[in-house]
């Protein structure tokens, strides 16, 4: 579904380059959980830009059905990540004058309210639908993040360190409704190993560089 | 940002309205005039046959003809004091006049030939708070002198302005001895038609012409100065405000950099944002600019109601020109924002909100 072949993306700092991702070649197969591993730095939040289509590789190529991004106009780019790919931010990104139940649908529009109630009772925010951000914990906004990025019931959801600003506990829950909720495949970046438990692959990166998948 | 809008519009609006009040002035105050073409000699009175002679002439019918003297007044204005004319009629005329200047029901009674009495309208009563019995003009008084008193005895319910005494009182009263004729046509299409054939004829020669349309053309000759001034006052308040608005722009879409990097990252299209928040913009500048002119109606309403028509002052709380002259400021805030909304998003970057490099 998803494939890079020798993808590199190099960052200029002061004339100096960094690779962020070097010749990296892997493919995500429909509904598999991948986890991305590595330190701070490592280029792993770079490496999920590049498979999103957030940011096009400086080297190599990256394919979405076996089509380049690079070849398709940016609208089609975002069509497809508005229509096929869900997203879940380190951050818990809502937007502050809207409630839960809005932030849900902002992006892709009240005809899914339904389905953003009942994902919003799955996740256990049944009593906070209508509440805006700023009354919600830091574990209640990824929640809503969340339903927001499974809402259209994308075929990849792209999550990148969705447990870093989170307590332990809260983290494996949300990692835990992540996997329960969503329909296709789940490409997770993190560097707590144990929050990719229930993984089909783990990819670990240095660097900028694979390292090895497990 | 509507509330900028909104006092921009109240305040330039509200500024073309008052002197914009001036030019309403001179036509309300002056407007009987559209019912009649006037004509003095200038400089030798003996030339007044030859101008009666002139009409005998004219290819325009005339449906009456009236001899009068004429002595000037104040009425009180906005600007100050304007000259005001306080014909002086035959009896005989009273009725035809009346009814040709459509001054409806008369309370009191018409003046006597040769006495100190005058019959005027209901704005003349207004402005000079005149009633029944009052002394109008007066040798005592340096603003509306008369060689004896003028006492008001009578006043027609009537919009119009006008003021007559006898022909006789002013014969026998003021200076100088000059009559005018007053020429009436059956209606305004051929007033205007006869309007324009005397000032035709007459032009150049030691006659002088008045006119409804010279009226007009005067008062827009003498307040062109006055408007241009206007315009540029305007102009440097829509650059004021244009710069102010682009400054809130920027703050409001900085405040909002988050949304927008949010959005576009899950996928919504830099157009559709660009189209969503020129629409936003659209509908804040749109509404502030409705508002204000609302706002302005209320407000010269309340003016009207409360210092100008107790004086017999005029103002249009819904003078178009007040508004046509409001229209450059969302006019300009629409485009400018438009500039910074493409300008902003030309070159952001969705991946620096996400990660937090620029919020």
């Amino acid at each position: 579904m998803i494939r890079t072949e020798t993808a590199s993306l190099t960052y200029w700092d002061h004339g100096r380059a960094i690779k962020a991702c070097d010749q990296i070649s892997l493919a995500i197969r429909k509904d598999e959980f991948v986890g991305i591993l590595g330190p701070s730095g490592s280029g792993k939040s770079s490496l999920l830009y590049l498979l999103s289509g957030l940011k096009d590789p400086t080297a190599g190529v990256v394919f979405y059905d076996e089509q380049p991004y690079a070849q398709r106009p940016p609208d089609e780019r975002a069509a497809i990540r508005l229509n096929a790919f869900g997203f879940v931010f380190q951050q818990p990104f809502l937007i502050g004058f809207l409630t839960a139940l809005e932030n849900v649908m902002c992006a892709n529009g009240s005809r899914h309210e339904h389905r953003a109630r009942k994902l919003l009772e799955s996740l256990g925010l049944q009593d906070k639908m209508n509440r805006l951000p700023s009354d919600l914990s830091g574990g209640e906004k990824q929640r809503v993040c969340i339903a927001r990025a499974l809402l259209h019931e994308p075929k990849v959801v792209f999550a990148d360190e969705p447990t870093a600003s989170l307590d332990h506990e809260t983290g494996t829950q949300v990692v835990e409704m992540l996997v329960r909720n969503r329909n296709g495949a789940l490409v997770m970046v993190t560097h707590d190993e144990s929050m990719l438990t229930q993984a089909d692959r783990v990819l670990r990166i240095h660097e900028g560089r694979l390292q090895e998948s497990s | 940002m509507i509330a900028i809008i909104m006092l921009a519009v109240v305040l330039i609006a509200g500024i073309v309205a008052i002197i914009d009040s001036i030019p309403l002035s001179v036509q309300k105050v002056y407007g009987y005039s559209r019912f009649l073409t006037g004509v003095t000699p200038r400089g030798d009175m003996s030339y007044f046959p030859t101008i009666l002679r002139h009409f005998e002439k004219s290819p325009v019918p005339i449906e009456r003809r009236i001899i009068c003297r004429t002595s000037i007044f104040n009425v009180n204005t906005i600007v100050g004091p304007w000259p005001f004319v306080l014909h002086g009629i035959n009896p005989n005329d009273f009725d035809y006049l009346s009814n040709k200047l459509r001054l409806g029901r008369l309370d009191g009674r018409q003046p006597i030939s040769g006495r100190g009495e005058a019959v005027i309208t209901k704005p003349i009563a207004k402005n000079l708070r005149l009633h029944l019995g009052s002394i109008m003009l007066s040798p005592h008084d340096e603003k509306n002198y008369s060689l004896t008193p003028v006492v008001v005895v009578g006043i027609y319910d009537s919009d119009q302005w006008f003021a007559y005494t006898s022909y006789e009182y002013l014969v026998q009263t003021h200076f100088p001895p000059v009559d005018v004729a007053i020429y009436f046509a059956k209606d305004q299409q051929t007033q205007r038609r006869l309007d324009a054939w005397a000032d035709k004829t007459l032009a150049g020669t030691k006659a002088n012409v008045y006119t409804y349309p010279k009226v007009e053309r005067d008062t827009a000759e003498s307040l062109a100065v006055l408007f241009r001034i206007l315009d540029l006052v305007v102009g440097l308040l829509v650059v004021v405000i244009t710069i102010m608005m682009c400054m809130l722009v920027n703050i409001y879409l900085s405040q909002r950099i988050v949304e927008f990097g949010l959005l576009q990252a899950i996928g919504i299209s830099r157009k559709r944002l660009v189209t969503r928040t020129v629409a936003e913009a659209a509908w804040m500048i749109l509404t502030g600019w409705i508002v204000g002119s609302a706002v302005t109606a209320a407000v010269l309403t309340l003016i009207r109601n409360v210092l100008m028509n107790p004086k017999g002052y005029y103002i249009d709380p819904l003078d178009p020109l007040a508004y046509v002259y409001t229209i450059p400021v969302p006019a300009a805030v629409l485009i400018t924002s438009i500039a910074i909304v493409l300008i902003k998003f030309a070159k952001f970057d969705p991946i620096a909100v996400i990660e937090r490099r620029i919020v």
